[in-house]
């Protein structure tokens, strides 16, 4: 479904990623490990547009979008959930979801639809609904960019470090909520530092380091690896 | 007594230019972070363009209005496309000298079109009011009363509509407006041109009572950096306060305290209030 190919992302003159290669089929839920500045972020912001690939293909059902804007990559049904959540703080998180139906903003029955599964899973945003996201507490605001995310009613959703900053029994719940995501039908790419819960609901992970990917495979694979095992699950 | 509400009156007068013209900047360094030096250039051709419809076109004050707020923002929307858009990745100051650059060259165009003179703009409401001991000039309440009217229209427009929201939204979280598909170009160039228009109104409305020359923009658009500072880079509720705050300083301190050095009221007030509040009197980005 989404396809990287030998991509390369620049910054300056620093390669931030380099021959970078992914692929996310239908359905499911595939994890990006790896430490901060590995290049978890960038390959997010090269498939989200907001950083331009400097060579490679990014291709999403054949359709070639390495290089286009991101509105016009959002469009194609690739949304993502940036880790510093990028909610418009003084908005309400109703204007919040509104604005994430950017997309949709001329079909308005859709747009209810919208609200309403939104709501539906995420019952404090209903209660909340009227105060500003930058009121809300760190796991509300993560769920905001989450709902945000949705309703563009995405293909495929990239969720960078949703669990960051959160406590313990909010990362469970948030892990739970992607699962139940990824069930009603979207697709999952996961970039996470938990790598022990990341990979118990992911089919299978690619291992960051430096700006390439050191090590692929299934979850299992992954998890019985030793070298995984030591530098990112620590048992 | 009388003296004191006809200078709040002033006041409110010299506040609503302010207010309309430090909007546009407001809105513009809000979703670019681009402090657009030419803004005051815009609002100085926005005159011209007025003057020139009503003694040159035969056309009546408000329709030479209409007419120039259409030119000024289509100027504007222009040099986002040729000046900012293709500078988008590049450095800050890079903007700066480019919009300096804007600046000069539209001053210069206005030189070579309607020369250096001053030139008076003649309005069909100069008819003088007296409401009981007070007199006051039409103008001066059409002015008072096209801002504010201006000035709601604009906030219902962006706190009520999907494509105003989206200059909010922007303004707040740029990359974060990208990520759920907002066009940033298209949100640009609606900005520059609401930016242009307001420019084009504030400087038509004024210039009855004031007058008309290339570098009448200098000093606005340098107390507009000063309101937009004072009420918080990129605020719109900021832009209005400040605006208003100057003018009545303005206006109160040229009265009772020094007339000789009125627009120096601007500068000090910046430095009374950032020493108080260094990040203005607004966060940045509200509505």
């Amino acid at each position: 479904m989404l396809e990287l190919k030998n991509v390369y992302v620049k910054y300056g003159q620093f390669t931030a990623i380099q021959n970078v290669n992914i692929q996310v089929d239908a359905g499911e839920i595939v994890v990006l490990l790896g430490a901060n500045g590995a290049g978890k972020s960038t390959t997010f912001r090269a498939i989200s547009g907001l950083s331009k690939p400097v060579s490679g293909e990014i291709q999403l059902e054949d359709q070639a979008i390495g290089g286009k804007s991101p509105d016009q990559i959002v469009k194609t049904g690739i949304v993502q959930c940036a880790e510093d959540r990028k909610l418009f703080t003084q908005m309400t998180v109703q204007e919040n979801l509104m604005m994430g139906a950017y997309v949709h903003r001329k079909k308005k029955n859709e747009m209810k639809k919208r609200f309403q599964e939104v709501y539906d899973m995420f019952p404090i945003l209903y209660e909340k609904r009227k105060d500003t996201a930058g009121s809300l507490s760190g796991g509300q605001q993560q769920m905001l960019a989450i709902g945000r995310a949705l309703m563009s009613k995405p293909k495929i959703m990239l969720l960078d470090e949703p669990s960051i900053g959160l406590a313990p029994m909010i990362v469970e719940q948030m892990f739970e909520t992607i699962k139940q995501i990824n069930r009603e039908g979207t697709t999952i790419l996961l970039a996470e530092q938990n790598a022990n819960a990341a990979l118990s609901i992911a089919s299978k992970g690619y291992v960051f380091e430096n700006g390439k990917i050191v090590v692929e495979g299934t979850s299992e694979e992954l998890f019985s690896n030793e070298e995984v095992r030591r530098a990112y699950i620590g048992a | 007594m009388e003296l004191l509400i006809q200078q709040l009156f002033n006041g409110l007068t010299i506040g609503s230019v302010y207010s309309l013209v430090a909007l546009g900047l407001t809105l513009v360094y809000g979703i670019l972070h681009i402090p657009n030096f030419a803004h005051g250039a815009l609002y100085m051709v926005g005159a011209y363009v007025t003057l020139t419809m009503m003694v040159q076109g035969g056309f009546h004050y408000l329709l030479a209005i209409v007419i120039s707020i259409l030119v000024v923002g289509l100027i504007s929307v222009l040099m986002e496309r040729v000046v900012f858009h293709p500078l988008r990745d590049s450095t800050p100051i890079q903007h700066k000298v480019a919009a300096i650059g804007v600046l000069l060259f539209l001053e210069a165009l206005a030189h070579y079109i309607w020369g250096a003179d001053y030139q008076q703009m003649p309005t069909p409401y100069g008819q003088v009011v007296k409401v009981f001991d007070l007199t006051f000039t039409m103008q001066r309440i059409l002015i008072v009363v096209t801002a504010i009217v201006v000035m709601i229209l604009l906030y219902l427009f962006l706190k009520k509509t999907y494509t105003g929201a989206t200059i909010i939204a922007m303004s707040q979280n740029r990359e974060g407006a990208y990520l759920v598909g907002i066009n940033a170009n298209k949100v640009a160039m609606l900005t520059f041109f609401i930016a242009g228009a307001l420019a084009a109104i504030g400087a038509s409305l004024t210039s009855p009572i004031n007058l008309v020359f290339p570098s009448m923009g200098h000093l606005v658009i340098l107390k507009a950096f000063v309101i937009i500072i004072i009420g918080g880079m990129g605020s719109v509720p900021g832009a209005i306060l400040g605006g208003y705050i100057l003018g009545f300083s303005e206006s109160l301190g040229a009265t009772y305290l020094f007339s000789d050095y009125k627009d120096l009221i601007a500068f000090v007030l910046l430095v009374i209030i950032l020493t108080v509040k260094p990040q203005g009197i607004f966060a940045k980005g509200g509505v």
